[in-house]
């Protein structure tokens, strides 16, 4: 394996090296990088390794007033340790921590998990039930921010361009609430190390009466994208959530379903997909 | 190596407590340079894509897989290996209870238990936890052992864990 490497170590080297390679992949923690160059006879493309980079607007998870802004070279583990969003975004603290293995998340980043756009990413459907945006910077040093569900636009497909780098991810911290019910629910066929079958990220604040009043469903590895089941959240708005009628239950795991498209592949059939969302979409509200 | 190229990078590093400054290759992966460069080989090549967790070592004191990793990323980082566990005839405790519990069948994923485990020893003084068997567990879900001897394992790593 064979490859060329520039390691720029602030941001002017790096978007200077933007400008400079006509071929080149980004490689951050290269947990998923490294095994797709080993299969590659030739690699035609330079690394531009982010792992040197001493920029902390990349590195850093932080606070604002009103947002939380986590850099796309966060670890999974930084996200794990990260005691506001383990109590705040329940979602994102446990999809972090089922992603991979202790040493992976040592080294994997958000952006990596975000970049892959992989169906099945475990952070990226978090940060989607959670309705985070995305600030894209280009060579040219311009900043654009982007609605997490524009990010995606197939299979392994962002609607970021070659010259552009997503440099952070932005959370709005959530509006005034009394209680979050909040969770990650990922089917595989075994615990670690699993690519998700189907997952299911969800965010809920209720007020002190337990009425609902905000609502973030998303769904992995059941369609092209992680899809943000938009109806599923307002289906369950004014709702109470410690006594939900079984039947709302299953009609909110049916608002769920309308945005699966399942495919059948070797870690699953169509059907099985399609079943068990709709009985993980029911179970968070029992 | 002789000089710094589109190839060959200067970096330095620490490995085991002692600093090393090398030309590395730049697309050269950390096991290699551990295994083949420095001579340390009981850091073990299993599957070569992060599943196994037979290659773990520790940077600057957290276990991370050696075979995902690009050597030129050391730089001005800490390496603990297998062989920086003990001093002289010492063993680490890791290692003492380990062989107390019979954790070691085949051994070859003992060093990359004894690197999770140390890993895991270290978070812990850090915060000034206990973890649960359940916690255990999950620090040990990037190793694999095809002995299949678990148990014992996880038995060492409580007895540790629990001091």
């Amino acid at each position: 394996m064979k490859f060329n490497v520039i390691s720029p170590k602030t941001k002017t080297d790096l978007l200077k090296a933007m400008k400079n390679e006509t071929y080149f992949r980004f490689g951050a923690g290269y947990t998923d990088l490294i095994p797709e160059m080993k299969k590659m006879e030739d690699i035609g493309y330079s690394i531009i390794n982010l792992a040197q980079l001493n920029d902390q607007t990349f590195r850093n998870i932080k606070r604002g007033q009103d947002v939380i802004r986590i850099g796309t070279l966060a670890t999974a583990a930084q996200i794990v340790n990260d005691e506001f969003i383990a109590e705040n975004f329940p979602v994102l603290h446990q999809a972090a921590n089922c992603l991979a293995s202790s040493q992976i998340r040592q080294v994997a980043t958000v952006g990596g998990n975000l970049c892959t756009a992989s169906p099945s990413g475990d952070i990226s459907c978090a940060l989607v039930s959670i309705q985070a945006q995305c600030e894209i910077l280009s060579e040219s040093g311009n900043l654009r921010l982007i609605p997490i569900a524009d990010f995606f636009i197939g299979p392994r497909k962002t609607s970021m361009k070659n010259n552009e780098i997503l440099r952070s991810v932005i959370v709005p911290i959530n509006v005034k609430h009394h209680e979050v019910h909040s969770g990650f629910l990922k089917v595989g066929t075994r615990r670690s190390m699993e690519c998700s079958v189907v997952s299911l990220a969800y965010h809920i604040l209720t007020d002190k009466k337990a009425i609902i009043h905000k609502a973030g469903i998303a769904i992995g590895a059941v369609a092209p994208t992680i899809r943000y089941a938009e109806e599923a959240g307002n289906f369950l708005l004014g709702k109470n959530i410690s006594s939900i009628h079984p039947d709302d239950s299953e009609l909110f795991a049916n608002e769920v379903l309308k945005y699966a498209s399942p495919i059948s592949d070797l870690r699953a059939s169509a059907w099985y997909r399609s079943e068990v969302l709709f009985n993980i979409s029911k179970s968070i509200l029992e | 190596m002789k000089k710094n190229s589109p190839i060959a990078k200067l970096i330095t590093f620490t490995v085991n407590g002692k600093e090393f400054t090398r030309y590395v290759i730049q697309s050269m992966l950390l096991i290699d340079l551990i295994r083949d460069e420095l001579g340390l080989t009981g850091t073990k090549t299993g599957c070569l894509e992060g599943e196994c967790g037979a290659c773990s070592v520790l940077l600057n004191g957290a276990a991370i897989n050696s075979c995902l990793f690009l050597a030129i990323n050391v730089e001005g980082h800490e390496i603990t290996t297998i062989e920086g566990f003990s001093t002289g005839e010492k063993m680490d405790e890791v290692q003492t209870a380990m062989i107390q519990n019979g954790a070691v069948q085949c051994g070859f994923c003992s060093s990359g238990m004894a690197v999770s485990i140390k890993s895991m020893q270290t978070r812990s003084r850090n915060e000034s936890r206990i973890p649960t068997r359940h916690e255990i567990q999950k620090g040990l879900e990037g190793n694999l052992c095809r002995c299949t001897g678990y148990i014992k394992i996880i038995e060492a790593a409580g007895e540790i864990l629990n001091k």
